[in-house]
């Protein structure tokens, strides 16, 4: 909590108190909701040797679930918002997420490489995670704007796929390609052969994995049952898909459990980690939520839009990223992106980070 | 009943590399393998992360000759052993039916 309030304190230094209350009331109105304590009560359990195991397999199969629930709902609202005013509405958020997509995994490269003075593998390999989104943030974010009365536009689900991607795909590439040059000098001095790059192999697993497979089929399948199934037929897909409804949000609540689970466990890791990473794992989804809102603002996302918006832009992978890393970047240290991904961004963002954009929304103009 | 002196190349490691293991084995000349889900603890297990599947830790086994249990070792211990959590041994043993795996 005190490297929290320290990390906070250029960000406390520019706002009014009529603003920080603002922002205390949101923070209370999130805080307060299952979800949220959902994964407090997973942290607490964790910590105290508590009973709580949730299953391997029922935490795939909600994430299953999850993802599939976010792609159709995406491809149905979709086909609402092409079928009312065509793709004129879409092409401009379209266009901000893959600027952010590919801008994202750079600033942390670069606030990583030369501010935290990591190694090239380990900056690289942060970033990845850092450029890419977290699904479940998304989830979060999403059932936050819509208790505030103020839904995202329908079509947020078609960003956080297109966001899935290109910031891995960045840091590794940028990662591989300079700590290629330290490898082959590496393997010149020992005299034998430098062995393979993986990176195509990773490339290829994040583009056509679990993630986007589920969300962007699941997207094209909600699309086009909208424009040609009658919506008497459609009803029961909708009823039980849907993001308002009892099944998303109660499974939303089993999911965030398992991951207090698992990021209690990780809070032992932030001793190794430092503060720097503690630190950067705190305002960089600040600084890029910020240009998130505001570029999402200027892209014409409505109030919700613009804060879900700028959760997903902040938000770390967790899931396709560290298998991916692992492969291309093998000497970077896994611990320190998991720890930063799961145990200091994800919890900050549910917490404090989505009421904080909201916020942040509302003060760039959004409506 | 006749048995055959094979050698058991047994692979343990991080789940990300484990299916290419496999298929680098089946391409030194191994005829087939065994994967499985392990768990265990060990001096770099720290650096397992999951794979989309949830494994953190997998097992390959090779029922092979004695030249390729060799190739199989010597590509593993240089691909791998610097930079991912991963253990390798070799056992004999007499197999039924050994035939099928000469190629």
């Amino acid at each position: 909590m005190m490297v929290f309030a320290m990390a906070m304190l250029p960000v406390w230094a520019v706002i009014t108190g009529e603003q920080a209350s603002r922002i205390l009331e949101s923070l209370e109105r999130n805080l307060l909701t299952p979800i949220p304590l959902c994964f407090v009560l997973g942290i607490i359990c964790t910590r105290i040797h508590g009973g709580i195991k949730i299953p391997k397999e029922l935490y795939y199969s909600i994430a299953i679930f999850l993802l599939m629930s976010i792609g159709f709902m995406g491809g149905h609202e979709l086909a609402h918002e092409y079928e009312a005013h065509g793709v004129s509405t879409i092409w401009k958020p379209a266009l901000a997420t893959l600027f952010l997509g590919c801008l994202t995994p750079i600033t942390s490269y670069l606030v990583l490489h030369y501010v935290g003075r990591l190694s090239i593998a380990d900056s690289a390999g942060i970033a990845a995670h850092y450029g890419s989104t977290s699904a479940v943030t998304y989830a979060v974010a999403n059932s936050f704007v819509e208790q505030t009365q103020h839904p995202a536009n329908s079509f947020l689900p078609t960003l956080v796929t297109i966001l899935e991607c290109p910031g891995i795909a960045i840091a590794l590439i940028v990662g591989a390609t300079l700590s290629a040059r330290e490898r082959a000098a590496k393997a010149a001095a020992s005299g034998r052969p430098a062995k393979e790059s993986k990176l195509g192999e990773a490339l290829y697993e994040v583009i056509t994995g679990q993630s986007i497979m589920l969300m962007a089929g699941l997207l094209l399948i909600g699309f086009i049952s909208t424009m040609f199934m009658d919506s008497k037929s459609f009803q029961p897909f909708y009823d039980f898909f849907q993001s308002k409804g009892m099944l998303f949000r109660g499974v939303l609540c089993i999911f965030l459990l398992e991951m207090g689970l698992v990021a209690g466990e990780k809070l032992g890791d932030l001793l190794k980690v430092g503060p720097f990473l503690i630190a950067f794992g705190i305002l960089m989804p600040l600084a890029h939520g910020f240009v998130a809102a505001y570029l999402g603002h200027a892209a014409g996302l409505n109030l919700g839009g613009c804060t879900v918006f700028a959760a997903i832009v902040s938000s770390a992978s967790y899931i396709a990223a560290p298998p991916a890393v692992r492969l291309t970047l093998p000497e970077a240290n896994p611990t320190l992106s998991i720890t930063a991904a799961l145990a200091i961004t994800f919890p900050f963002n549910i917490a404090f980070g989505i009421p904080i954009y909201y916020e942040m929304a509302k003060w760039v103009g959004a409506q | 009943m006749q048995l055959y002196p094979l050698k058991l190349v047994t692979v343990v490691g991080e789940s990300v590399i484990m299916e290419d293991i496999a298929e680098e084995g089946m391409k030194l000349g191994a005829t087939g393998f065994t994967m499985s889900e392990v768990s265990g603890h060990g001096s770099r297990s720290a650096r397992n992360v999951a794979s989309t599947t949830g494994a953190q830790t997998m097992k390959v086994e090779f029922v092979v000759p004695a030249d390729i249990a060799t190739s199989i070792l010597t590509h593993v211990s240089h691909q791998y052993f610097e930079d991912y959590a991963v253990i390798a041994w070799l056992g004999d043993v007499q197999v039924v039916r050994g035939q099928q795996y000469v190629k």
